[in-house]
């Protein structure tokens, strides 16, 4: 059958254009140079005269709006904040090794961030919430830190972590740990820090902790390298 | 930062040490990390003692 360009006999099909039985359909411009191109099994490349798939790109998609999967709910695109925003279905979105199937990462519909990364599966991630280095001694510094804004040196010992932005309960876990001055003050695995004994050791925006000797006699002690961190 | 805030506690002075990394400013730390209704100033680093030994020991000056 010859290539056909003919008029629609519905209103669907205004404009018919067919190649043969042996050829590709295709729309050039620039004196030949091929833009569009239809195959014999009616994949479409665009700037490929090659598709692989039922629609093949060779080069950049530019959209001016979403990129919407018909019927399926998902969705990609962008916000009023410029953020790239992925919206998936209603069991969340997951992000899949293409070759082995294996599921690397999930955002479940609770809104929980879940990945792999050596543990076998995925698995909600419990979040480091705060964390911070600081030097209890001399001129107390802080080494580094994330989502801490301050500390506050109540004392011998005795610190406050603040946080940038607060937690969203008190029921955190705090981590802490201290690192004494080598002076040969007998056992150090004693030293250590606590939770102090204030009346509101944890708030939404600080927790309270104390260094020093966890045996008798106990007391406060600075401490030359003090590394807390908060789990919520 | 080379700059602290202080202010007076039950016990005597308390010392806030702004964080680097937290983009704030020391009068927005101030702002948010001293108690409310405290009165603090803002100091010079080197304005603090670096001996501790008698730490529990410091008073605060208006």
């Amino acid at each position: 059958m010859a290539s056909i360009v003919s008029a629609g006999t519905t209103s669907a099909t205004a404009l018919n254009m067919s190649a043969d039985t042996s050829g590709v359909l295709q729309l050039a411009s620039n004196n030949g140079t091929v833009a569009v191109t239809v195959d014999t099994s009616q994949k479409v490349g665009v700037g490929t005269t090659s598709p692989t798939q039922k629609l093949t790109v060779a080069g950049g998609l530019g959209f001016s709006s979403a990129l919407t999967f018909t019927g399926a709910g998902y969705e990609i695109g962008q916000d009023g904040a410029a953020f790239l925003c992925f919206s998936g279905g209603s069991a969340g979105t997951r992000f899949i090794d293409a070759s082995t199937a294996t599921e690397w990462m999930r955002v479940d519909a609770s809104g929980n961030l879940q990945f792999n990364s050596g543990y076998g599966s995925v698995a909600v991630a419990y979040g480091c919430r705060a964390w911070v280095n600081f030097n209890g001694t001399g001129t107390v510094a802080i080494r580094a830190s994330g989502n801490v804004s301050s500390i506050t040196d109540n004392g011998s010992g005795d610190y406050t972590v603040n946080f940038t932005t607060a937690m969203p309960d008190v029921n955190y876990s705090v981590v802490a740990l201290t690192q004494f001055i080598n002076d040969n003050r007998g056992t150090f695995a004693a030293m250590g820090a606590e939770i102090r004994s204030v009346t509101t050791p944890l708030t939404t925006s600080a927790c309270r902790i104390g260094t020093g000797r966890t045996f008798s006699p106990y007391s406060l002690e600075d401490a030359l390298s003090v590394y807390v961190a908060i789990f919520r | 930062m080379n700059s602290r805030i202080i202010y007076p506690t039950d016990d005597g002075v308390a010392i806030i040490v702004p964080a680097p990394e937290c983009g704030l400013t020391i009068e927005e730390i101030a702002a948010k990390d001293v108690p409310a209704g405290k009165p603090f100033k803002i100091v010079d680093v080197a304005d603090i003692p670096t001996d501790r030994t008698f730490r529990n020991a410091w008073e605060y000056t208006a």
